[in-house]
């Protein structure tokens, strides 16, 4: 008997259909990986599951009895838990109030918080995952929240999990430590669904394989013996791809851009310690490290958006001074790590987004007056040099794809030709053939001679695409290493903050 | 006469004006706390204080008044949260479309009513005072002369805390104000919460409406919540959005309306002592508000 | 298959829902005083015979229309700077009191630089009124919605002290001395009330439509109002906007009141606008923040509320029900799928069976 058994599943969105009679199927403690490209379907086939979702045919069986989903509740009582990728949590309240909500353990009217507080610290031991109950979600970190999540679904009695990409914020060793975790719970007899479009790790962990690909089911059940990498990436994207090419640098100059001494405090905070670093031209210089380390306020700092407690940047001869500005003007580039928050207005058309920043050169701006003539002509060719899918320039962002919408900011930038760039997640939701053209996009810039700073949460692409690797931890730069010399393993010692090194260059 | 003989009369006249400021940001932070922005408060006050004089005005019973003038509350707390939960309207932009309406619409039915644009007739108003404590000294001269209603506020802020923060509900309702999806995924009716969260709002502050019309006084009189909305969503700011904080601050807010009676005794001119509450509230807004984050779901449409 | 165009035609066009929203207000304003005991259809025909009937009602609806457009744009243009202005009120009580005061004094210049001194000094008043709400905002992050109706409070009650005191001129009535004749606007038709007010009301708003479209500062305040991250991002200055935007949105306030107290009042006299600061807001909700539409629903609203005036006179109705169409407006207009649902096009298309 199926633990989980979908058949004939559809959805149709306004515009695609997400699922097209999928069936899937997961067994009694078995860990069954959903693999697929992002806009697969994975997750709307497991927000179905959930019930966050309503399928418009299909059916499900949970445990052999055909039942019908209508919300979490439904979900919750059948024994399903879901850990959403994005974390379902509230940072101001505690542990045990994220997990206990809505199953609160009462005494008359009131909540028991004797209890409670016992009955989750009972679960946090059980797991050794060393949190406390009363600790705010804000001051764990990302692995222990994810922990968070996952006990908010065994509280609730889940036997039947689903987890949402759960590795694609973690360092490598906290994905050891979960996988620790996935096979605890499956010696508990419980059943797993992970979602993910990492193929190592499905080798890794799963029992079986299953892909979706553009919301059809390509492959059902596959054991992990009989496949390989390769086999996996191409059912996945369904033609052959190249995995983690690094393209040889030839002509790589000398230092072009450095920072020195550079610190910051926010609220009494030291967010940034003593940073130096430098990129030469025509290089590209990779910064990896788990999100929240001080990523977003180097960034920050190295825009202009933010003024540096200490230190300086050196651009080319010069010093570089001033706001965000005055670095745009400098010819400081800017992809920034959430197109949404900073990179896109996306209820104005793309042509008002292809100059933002850029409005006030004298061809698109003169006496303070827009020249929307010489603007649209940009935008036309904008467009085409970088194939923005979209059936005119006065299109609003919010109509184009994830994958488009970054080619707008990415066209931005490079249309201006900047001498330095800070890519800051420059392929983050989207799509396989983006991501290439993206990667193709700033080698050509690299080749080109201009410096590159690469700030990726995805360890894969920081190492494939890199020169050299840098890896902050804590605020501080903790190691610089030439990316063919240091490995995964060393990169996520340093991540972790478990070796300090000193940085093998300077 | 020294200003310590002048100040059991100014602590009474503190507590007056307080109570419906106290009622009034009470119901602020059950609106906020589920989510949604206050900023329909006014409505919800000028139109309880409006339903209470027609209920006690057609009924001769002043209970009745208070009853229809937390209807009348809810009724635009309900108002509110249809347009912000079902048809996703800017929570900012559907409180002050709603005070416009509660402005015109009482204005108007009070001239279909008693063909008065200024005021309306006197009505019965709610008799009951803490008059039991009329003989003890300085508290009599205090607390005497109060309404039951002082009585009411001060349970309901305490019954306030306790079911927000050691009641499941008032988890739920937190968590729902918080991460609107986090709740939904573990199978709270968010849109329920939130309906639930602006009437009570909407009642507390009928209530607020009420006591002003029917217990301050005896009759409505135009645009009488004077703004009363927006210092009591000022108050739920600086409080926190926790009711004891209402309690501290609408005492603050109360005393500096008493000041302003005080102030008019002593023959400044009334134009200028009336722009004492709302130069406490400006500058207290101004400088007080550092650093206070509303719950994060607030103003977020979400669909589940 | 009908039904599905008409919904592009609504999902696209913000006129539609706009034109929806007003008849549905004058409906449901209908019924009221239907339920009331009026007559609703007699109520709205002396509406429009005593607002458009006759030149007079033209004129006397453009009148009441001039500071609406003012208004309008003040709170448009605020709102694109993020800002909900509610202060639109005391910032025209500003501008309407300075311009009084200046208008009265005697300066000793030529007429004409005295006319332009005493316009001019009720736009920076206003433009100073405003400025301060976005120095507050910018500065200590205050709620504008709260600053605004508290400044009203103070704006408002500080110039009713000013003229039952100091300024107070002989006579019951708390109003100012009568501005010099130098320094009022012009009539336009000699037999008629109207002056150039509407003229300079309508270029300004031609002038803001071009400043929305066609300038950087348009441009920036685009950028800002709809995703102030990606502004600052892009080098530009956030506070600089907001706090640009709240000045023009307070100058064209304190230029409703100026032109208010030029044409109209001749001098301040208390409690002398009936609400057209946030009357502002309804003229910007139904023209969905069209700068040019703002002409027109200025003198929609203008003519409804000086044909309700003569509908006051010839019967019993409250005007009070042009208010409340105003409010149902701003309400309508802001919850499109309320509209939508109302006119029966909320229905999605069915798919599958």
């Amino acid at each position: 008997m199926k633990s989980v058994e979908m058949v004939g599943i559809v959805k149709q969105y306004p515009n695609v259909k997400a699922l097209d009679h999928v069936s899937f199927s997961l067994s009694k403690g078995e860990i069954h990986s959903l693999l697929g490209e992002n806009g697969a379907g994975k997750s709307t086939l497991m927000k179905i599951l959930y019930g966050m979702t309503m399928m418009d045919e299909g059916s499900i069986s949970i445990n052999g009895e055909v039942v019908n989903i209508k919300s979490p509740k439904d979900a919750i009582e059948l024994g399903i838990g879901m850990v959403h990728q994005h974390f379902m949590l509230s940072p101001v309240m505690s542990v045990m109030e994220n997990i206990i909500v809505n199953n609160e353990p009462k005494q008359g009217l009131f909540v028991d918080e004797k209890k409670a507080k016992k009955e989750v610290q009972d679960l946090i031991d059980r797991f050794n995952f060393n949190i406390n109950a009363e600790s705010k979600v804000q001051n764990l970190s990302v692995g222990e929240q994810q922990r968070v999540e996952i006990l908010k679904a065994i509280y609730r009695g889940a036997n039947i999990l689903i987890l949402d990409e759960p590795t694609a914020v973690l360092t490598p060793q906290e994905v050891d430590e979960l996988f620790v975790i996935m096979s605890k719970l499956k010696e508990d007899n419980k059943s797993i669904i992970i979602i993910t479009h990492k193929l190592k790790e499905t080798l890794a962990i799963a029992d079986k394989i299953s892909v979706l690909r553009d919301g059809k089911m390509v492959k059902r059940d596959i054991p992990i013996k009989n496949v390989t990498v390769h086999d996996l990436a191409k059912f996945m994207v369904g033609r052959d791809v190249q995995l983690n090419v690094r393209r040889e640098n030839k002509n790589m100059g000398d230092v072009y851009f450095k920072v020195e001494n550079l610190s910051l405090e926010e609220k009494g905070i030291k967010v940034l310690k003593n940073i130096n670093f430098s990129i030469n031209s025509g290089e590209i210089l990779g910064i990896a490290g788990i999100e929240g380390n001080g990523q977003t306020e180097l960034i920050e700092v190295l825009t202009g958006l933010k003024k540096p407690t200490e230190g300086r940047f050196i651009k080319g001869d010069e010093e570089l001074t001033g706001d965000a500005e005055k670095f745009i003007k400098n010819k400081v580039g800017h992809i920034p790590e959430d197109r949404h928050l900073r990179g896109l207005v996306v209820d104005l058309p793309i042509e008002d987004n292809l100059i933002l920043g850029y409005h006030d050169k004298p061809e698109f701006m003169k006496n303070g007056l827009m020249q929307w003539k010489n603007i649209a002509s940009f935008s036309n060719k904008a467009i085409d040099d970088f194939m923005i899918k979209t059936p005119s320039k006065n299109e609003l962002v919010s109509s184009l794809s994830g994958g488009n919408q970054q080619k707008v900011v990415i066209a931005r930038v490079f249309e201006q030709n900047p001498d330095v760039l800070i890519a800051a997640q420059p392929t983050r939701g989207v799509d396989v053939g983006a991501t290439e053209y993206i990667h193709q996009e700033l080698y050509k810039l690299r080749d080109e001679g201009k410096s590159i700073l690469l700030i990726s949460a995805d360890l894969d692409e920081v190492r494939s695409l890199s020169d050299r690797i840098a890896v902050i931890y804590d605020g501080r730069i903790v190691s610089i290493n030439k990316a063919d010399e240091i490995d995964e393993l060393q990169l996520g010692l340093y991540m972790t903050g478990g070796k300090d090194g000193e940085s093998d260059e300077e | 006469m020294s200003i310590l003989n002048q100040l059991p009369g100014i602590l009474s006249s503190m507590l007056f004006m307080s109570i419906p400021l106290i009622l009034a940001a009470l119901g602020g932070v059950f609106s906020v706390r589920a989510g949604i922005m206050a900023l329909g408060l006014e409505s919800m006050i000028l139109t309880g204080a409006f339903t209470a004089v027609v209920g006690s005005y057609f009924s001769g019973n002043a209970w009745i008044g208070l009853l229809c003038g937390i209807i009348g509350g809810m009724f635009f707390g309900l108002c509110h949260g249809i347009l912000c939960i079902r048809y996703k309207v800017n929570q900012v932009i559907s409180g002050i479309g709603l005070n416009l309406l509660a402005t015109a619409a009482t204005t108007l039915l009070m001239q279909i009513i008693w063909g008065n644009k200024g005021s309306s007739e006197s009505v019965e108003s709610i008799p009951i005072r803490l008059s039991f404590l009329k003989d003890i000294p300085i508290i009599g001269d205090i607390f005497g002369t109060q309404s039951i209603l002082l009585l009411f506020t001060i349970i309901l802020v305490i019954l306030g805390w306790i079911l927000l923060f050691k009641m499941p509900f008032g988890l739920r309702l937190r968590m729902v104000g918080e991460n609107p999806k986090a709740a939904s995924s573990v199978g709270i009716p968010v849109k329920r919460m939130k309906y639930i969260g602006v009437l009570i709002c909407g009642a507390l502050a009928g209530m607020a409406g009420a006591y002003l019309s029917i217990d301050n006084l005896n009759l409505f009189v135009r645009d009488m919540s004077a703004s009363r909305g927006y210092i009591a969503v000022a108050i739920a700011i600086l409080s926190r959005y926790n009711p004891i904080g209402v309690l501290v601050f609408g005492g603050l807010f109360g005393l500096s309306d008493a000041i302003q009676i005080y102030a008019q005794g002593y023959g400044v001119p009334s134009q200028l002592v009336q722009m004492i509450p709302y130069i406490v509230t400006l500058v207290v807004l101004t400088f007080g508000v550092k650093n206070i984050q509303p719950p994060a779901g607030v103003g977020e449409h979400d669909d589940e | 298959m009908k039904n599905e165009k008409l919904l592009n035609l609504l999902n696209s066009s913000s006129v539609l829902i706009s034109f929806v929203s007003f008849v549905l207000a004058v409906l449901v304003s209908g019924v009221i005083m239907l339920l009331s005991g009026y007559d609703p259809l007699y109520a709205y025909s002396i509406i429009f015979e005593g607002s458009l009937g006759s030149l007079r009602a033209i004129s006397n609806t453009l009148i009441q229309a001039t500071p609406l457009i003012f208004t309008g744009l003040a709170f448009m243009i605020a709102k694109k700077a993020t800002m909900i202005n509610l202060g639109v009120e005391g910032q025209l009580y500003c501008g309407a009191l300075v311009s009084a005061i200046v208008g009265m004094t005697p300066l000793g210049l030529p007429g004409f630089l005295h006319f332009i001194i005493t316009l001019v000094s009720g736009v920076i008043a206003g433009a100073l009124a405003g400025a301060f709400i976005g120095f507050l905002k910018v500065k200590f992050g205050s709620n504008e919605v709260i600053t605004t109706t508290m400044t009203n409070f103070i704006i408002i009650n500080f110039c009713d002290y000013l003229v039952n005191y100091p300024l107070k001129s002989e006579g019951a009535v708390a109003q100012t001395d009568s501005m010099l004749p130098e320094t009022l606007l012009p009539k336009i038709l000699s037999s008629y009330q109207i002056t150039y007010a509407i003229v300079i009301a309508v270029i300004a708003a031609i002038v803001i439509k071009f400043i929305l479209d066609q300038t950087r500062f348009g441009y920036e305040i685009k950028v800002v109002g709809l995703n102030m991250i990606a502004g600052e991002t892009a080098g530009i200055h956030v506070k600089k906007i907001m706090m640009l935007g709240m000045s023009l949105s307070g100058s064209l306030a304190g230029l409703a009141g100026a032109t208010h107290v030029m044409s109209v009042g001749k001098r301040f006299i208390s409690g002398f606008s009936p609400g057209y600061g946030f009357s502002g807001i309804s003229v910007s909700a139904l023209a969905s923040d069209s700068p040019l539409g703002i002409i027109l629903a200025g003198i929609i609203f203008g003519a409804l509320k000086t044909g309700s005036m003569y509908l006051n006179m010839s019967s019993k109705i409250p005007t009070e029900f042009v208010s409340v169409i105003q409010a149902l407006v701003v309400i309508f207009v802001s919850a499109p799928l309320l509209i939508k649902s109302i006119i029966g096009l909320d229905r999605k298309p069915k798919g599958g069976k």
